[in-house]
């Protein structure tokens, strides 16, 4: 609307190109995530409401990022693309391997300035959890997706809208010409999910993140729209994002997993290694609830006990010593574990791990801790 | 929830040649084309009730209007004799029950027949009875002032406008900033205290640094020559303190209230798709949040209308400005209640009009307005 | 530790919709401002007789039109504490132009619990106590008045009309809130919970009332008043007339509300089980949104102030013998007036603060009930 000829936010963009360090990643990653934190800044404090994460995605990979409510997925997530609300502040480090602006750590961008939005929608995208509160009601479909069009690949008009229609056909949605001209209260929701899939994926990005993308949807839709996102990968040659707390999802689309537990990564590993072999408390807990057919009928739901805490002025602890099983006393309470790698792939943050890796960690652990007692005796 | 199907009849993907009776049918059939017809002729109801409703207040003061009449006669020395005062009954049809004296009114106002007494003496279609308080035919009192007084309503509400939006707009996307508090405050003292002692207090300052008491809309050289150019800036001074007490109360609604709609509208979820999708904050704000949240202000343009005649009304008594307020006064302290009566419905008639605009203007903005008909 | 931490949480998840709003509220420094200040200007107009030294009908002549008496500590060097000077008329004799000043040869100390006009608390029990005046001079001399705010061009008090006639303007509005009350939500709720024929009319009605502007509406109906008639009955009258337009706001709040809740499980189950109609509206539905009605009401209030003021300052109003702050107001019409006694302009600062009140604590109390803040 208000277009202004000469990119006045373009002058800074260009001296921070100038003075921006080349970063050094991986060859076979296109996202490194290097202790990110999210600080909440609220009235009655600071939240941290994610506290050190780190992770890594291969090129055309999907990964899954599971956890509960409130875990913290969601804010990193938004993280990556800088599009958290004004109240939250992130450090750390987001290394993304883009086209336009190369090898780049993307929360070093002024998240307000040209440069990471050449990169939100055109090489990392985004779907979310509810499409029919993600299209505004007052502007058709077709409009909104050719916004995304019209943005980063072309702004003539025809090709534009061209464009934008052969995305809609690709991702399965009927009648495109009439579609093109509606507004989003006369979709049906599986309809505009694949709407918003369809406006995420015309620019062809790297990256998509997917925020719970299925859990608004009845299950027959869900299947579809997995199916379809499946496909899409396959074609589009992209890597995938995909957070969820379903894990029957999880084994049906993603490559490998994340869990995550109040704002930390507890483990991560291959998707049927996190099946077969979960290590960390939390993660045999989650597994554990998933019902299974053919389980007996007069067994209890199992479930695991008390709730996620708020994380608020949390004390140095491991988050989830509170609901633990396996938790040492004494030793759990007053130190959080690190993410170590137990297995090629397979990284686990717990105390209480029989392998080599964890076992050391807890003998160091333990002596610093002795060590500060022995301090005040 | 499958797919809605879409109903409309033949959509092909080759456009089949349409005749001009399709046409025709094609355009009634659009959405917002019904939405614009179903609104106007609901208006019909509408004003119906309120001449009903104005006739009720017609009647309302104890004994009738010719006992009024003879009463305000009397008062000036005039004695009208029994027969004179019958004939004056029969002639307003106040000996007929109430239902036959609404129509018979109504009747006379849509359309009174050339052979009547009425249409000799003053060649108008339309009777709206006599005002004793004016010596005049109730019309003629009201049209005199009805020019002014739009065209005052309208100045005030532009200005309203003009300045509210883009002040909203501030405050609502730097949140928490000086500005922001400024506007606030200003608002709340602008909404809170009454026109009429803003009025007071305005007066006596301007008496208190001009030495001159700066009331009337109209100088002494305006009443005998009009309104041309060179006085025209004189008639934009006159006009600064009306528009500051009959605007402000006004502005600072449309300020909190675009405001608070604004701030809704940045916290929800497709704003967070647009900047997802790369799109600049500003095209964000008024491309999207904008749009939306003037949604309820324009809704809202009939209140603003009868909040603006409202506030008028005792402020021109206040300032001495030339509008129908100080004539509604004067009918009433008379029980001159025709006159009366006749001011109120026009002004409730104009609001009605203010009333379908927004709503018409509501539908062209938000779509999914003309799709559910409306939910007023 | 944890669990501590747990439960002190569960508390907050667990706490009624009522003990949060209190809790959010007292933070609101405003609204608790607000509070305060209402309870003053209330409890002022409670024990209005007690408080203002004079009554309503009590002037003097010598006094009118004058400014706010000077409060004095000092007489001839000496301390006393409290006290004012009778005024006295000087009329030069030349060019006959008449000066009103202070008689300093006698002193008048401000006593408290001064025996002065009888009244009676609650109409029943005659008393003549008042908080404060003044009695004998300091020479035994009588006849000095002690004005607070000035007297108006009768000479009558205007601190003692503008705490009696607070008696008028706080509890109009506000009476006449809670009629607009019962009246939109009733009418609100059978046009939202029935729908169909009688939504539509209702609808039409509500958007007749709203459109035809207010204070025309009310001068108009003002007319109906007969003249001469007692205070109680005038009283009613006007609160029914600013009531009549009121509720059309709340109405359209309900019967909105109405149309989303009614087909929620809880009414099917209510309805199943045999529950009233009436009950359902009352104890099921209304209660859902009694926050945000009372919001409604509390920002509803300042119209209706503003309403009755405009209204007896036109004379339609309130009338003598009663007052309101209204009435007062007349006398502060012209400029010149008003630029030679601005002292009559004092009745605006209640007025102003009084709106400006219920709209801060109406502000705080939708903030406090706001879930989503």
């Amino acid at each position: 609307m208000f277009h202004i000829p000469i990119p006045i936010d373009a002058i800074p963009q260009t001296l921070s190109a100038v003075c921006r360090k080349e970063v050094k990643m991986n060859t076979e990653n296109i996202l490194e995530v290097k202790d990110l934190h999210v600080d909440i800044h609220m009235t009655e404090g600071l939240l941290t409401a994610v506290r050190g994460v780190n992770f890594e995605m291969k090129k055309g990979e999907t990964l899954g990022l599971v956890g509960e409510s409130g875990c913290g997925k969601s804010l990193t997530c938004k993280a990556i693309l800088g599009i958290n609300d004004k109240k939250c502040k992130s450090s750390g480090q987001i290394l993304f391997d883009s086209e336009g602006l190369g090898k780049v750590d993307l929360l070093s961008l002024d998240q307000r300035g040209q440069e990471i939005r050449s990169i939100r929608g055109k090489e990392i995208s985004m779907i979310f959890q509810e499409p029919m509160v993600a299209f505004s009601p007052m502007y058709t479909i077709g409009n909104q997706i050719n916004e995304a069009t019209r943005l980063h690949i072309t702004k003539d008009k025809k090709k534009s809208k061209e464009i934008s229609m052969e995305v809609m056909r690709k991702v399965g949605i009927a009648n495109v010409e009439k579609r093109y001209n509606q507004y989003p209260h006369e979709f049906s929701g599986g309809m505009l999910q694949r709407a918003l899939i369809a406006m995420a994926l015309v620019c062809n990005p790297k990256m998509l993140i997917a925020d719970e993308p299925t859990t608004a949807l009845d299950v027959t839709i869900q299947a579809q729209i997995l199916e379809l996102m499946k496909e899409l990968q396959k074609d589009f040659n992209m890597a995938i994002l995909f957070i969820t707390h379903d894990l029957g999802v999880v084994a049906k689309m993603c490559d490998r997993v994340a869990v995550m537990y109040l704002g930390k990564i507890v483990e991560s590993a291959d998707a049927s290694e996190i099946y077969a072999n979960p290590q960390h408390p939390y993660t045999r807990g989650l597994i554990g609830s998933v019902h299974k057919i053919g389980s007996k009928k007069e067994e209890r739901l199992f479930s695991i006990e008390g709730t996620v805490p708020l994380a608020m002025n949390l004390p140095k602890a491991c988050g989830f010593y509170d609901r633990c099983d396996v938790r040492i006393e004494g030793l759990c309470d007053r130190a959080e574990p690190e993410l170590t790698e137990i297995a090629p792939g397979h990284k686990i943050a717990c105390f209480n791990c029989p392998h080599e890796a964890c076992r050391a960690q807890r003998a160091k652990v333990e002596a610093a801790l002795n060590g500060k007692e022995a301090d005040h005796v | 929830m499958e797919d809605n199907a879409y109903k409309s009849e033949s959509m092909h993907d080759g456009i089949p040649k349409k005749t001009l009776l399709e046409a025709v049918v094609d355009f009634f059939k659009k959405d917002l084309v019904q939405y614009i017809v179903k609104r106007i002729l609901m208006f019909i109801p509408t004003l119906l009730l309120i001449s009903i409703l104005v006739f009720f207040v017609i009647q309302l003061p104890p004994g009738d209007y010719v006992s009024a009449h003879i009463a305000a006669l009397a008062s000036e020395g005039e004695f009208v004799d029994a027969d004179y005062a019958a004939s004056l009954r029969a002639d307003y049809g106040l000996d007929l029950p109430i239902h036959e004296q609404y129509f018979k009114w109504i009747k006379d106002i849509i359309w009174t027949p050339t052979d009547s007494t009425y249409y000799r003496l003053y060649g108008s279609h339309h009777n709206w009875k006599y005002s004793f308080a004016y010596g005049r035919d109730v019309w003629d009192v009201v049209d005199d002032r009805l020019g002014l007084t739009i065209a005052v309503t309208a100045i005030i509400m532009l200005f309203q406008y003009v300045v509210s939006l883009p002040i909203a707009v501030y405050a609502s996307t730097h949140q928490y900033s000086v500005g922001d508090y400024i506007s606030s405050i200003i608002g709340f003292l602008g909404a809170a205290i009454p026109n009429f002692i803003l009025a007071i207090v305005l007066m006596y300052l301007s008496y208190k640094w001009t030495g001159n008491a700066n009331v009337g809309l109209f100088s002494q050289e305006m009443l005998q020559n009009g309104i041309h150019l060179y006085n025209f800036g004189d008639f934009l001074k006159r006009m600064i303190i009306p528009i500051i007490v009959i605007g402000t109360s006004g502005t600072c609604g449309i300020i909190r209230s675009v405001r608070a709609q604004m701030l809704d509208e940045v916290a929800r979820q497709y704003t967070l798709t647009a900047r997802a999708k790369g799109v600049p904050e500003r095209t964000i704000v008024m491309k999207y949040c904008f749009r939306a949240a003037i949604n309820p202000t324009v809704s809202g343009l009939g209140g603003v209308l009868s909040s603006l005649f409202s506030g008028s009304t005792v402020t021109a008594m206040v300032l001495n400005m030339q509008i129908q307020g100080p004539v509604l006064f004067k009918a009433l302290q008379a029980q001159d209640m025709y006159l009366a009566g006749a001011i109120v419905m026009v002004q409730a008639v104009l609001v009605v009009i203010g009333i379908l605009f927004s709503d018409i203007a509501l539908a062209f903005l938000d779509p999914r307005i003309r799709y559910s008909g409306g939910g007023r | 530790m944890w669990k501590k931490k747990q439960k002190t949480n569960e508390d907050y998840y667990l706490a009624s919709q009522w003990t949060l709003m209190g809790r959010k509220l007292k933070k609101h420094k405003l609204a608790k401002l607000s509070m305060l200040i209402l309870l003053l200007l209330y409890l002022g107009a409670l024990f209005a007789d007690f408080l203002a030294p004079y009554s309503l009908d009590e002037f003097d002549a010598l006094y009118k039109d004058s400014a706010p008496s000077k409060i004095h500590f000092v007489h001839e060097g000496e301390f006393i504490g409290p006290y004012i000077y009778k005024l006295e008329k000087n009329i030069d004799r030349t060019t006959f132009t008449v000066t009103i000043t202070e008689d300093t040869s006698e002193y008048y100390k401000i006593r408290f619990f001064v025996h002065g006009t009888e009244y009676k608390i609650l109409g029943l029990i005659p008393c003549d106590l008042h908080l404060f005046g003044v009695d004998e001079g300091s020479n035994g001399g009588t006849g000095a008045k002690i004005m607070l705010f000035g007297t108006d061009a009768l000479g009558r008090d205007i601190f003692s009309r503008v705490l009696l006639g607070s008696r008028i303007s706080l509890t109009i509005p506000f009476a006449s809130a809670v009629i607009s009350f019962f009246l939109g939500v009733t009418i609100g709720s059978i046009s939202g919970y029935f729908g169909g024929a009688i939504d539509i009319v209702i609808q039409r009605i509500i958007e007749v009332i709203g459109a035809v502007p207010q204070i025309p509406l009310w001068m108009a109906l003002s007319a109906a008043i007969p003249p001469g008639i007692s205070t109680v009955k005038m009283y009613f009258y006007i609160t029914i007339i600013l009531s009549f337009i009121n509720w059309t706001g709340m109405a359209r709040v309900v019967r909105g509300k109405f149309l989303s809740l009614k087909n929620e499980d809880y009414v099917m189950a209510a309805r199943l089980s045999g529950v009233s109609t009436w009950k359902i509206i009352w104890k099921h539905l209304v209660p859902g949104f009694m926050s945000y009605l009372i919001v409604s009401i509390t920002l509803g209030i300042p119209g209706s102030i503003v309403g009755e003021t405009s209204m007896s300052y036109l004379g339609l109003g309130i009338k003598s013998p009663a007052t309101s702050w209204g009435v007062l107001l007349q006398e502060a019409s012209s400029v010149t007036d008003v630029a030679s006694n601005p002292h009559k302009l004092i009745p605006i600062i209640f007025v102003t603060i009084t709106v400006l009140a219920f709209n801060f604590l109406g502000d705080g109390i939708r903030d406090a009930a706001d879930p989503y803040k």
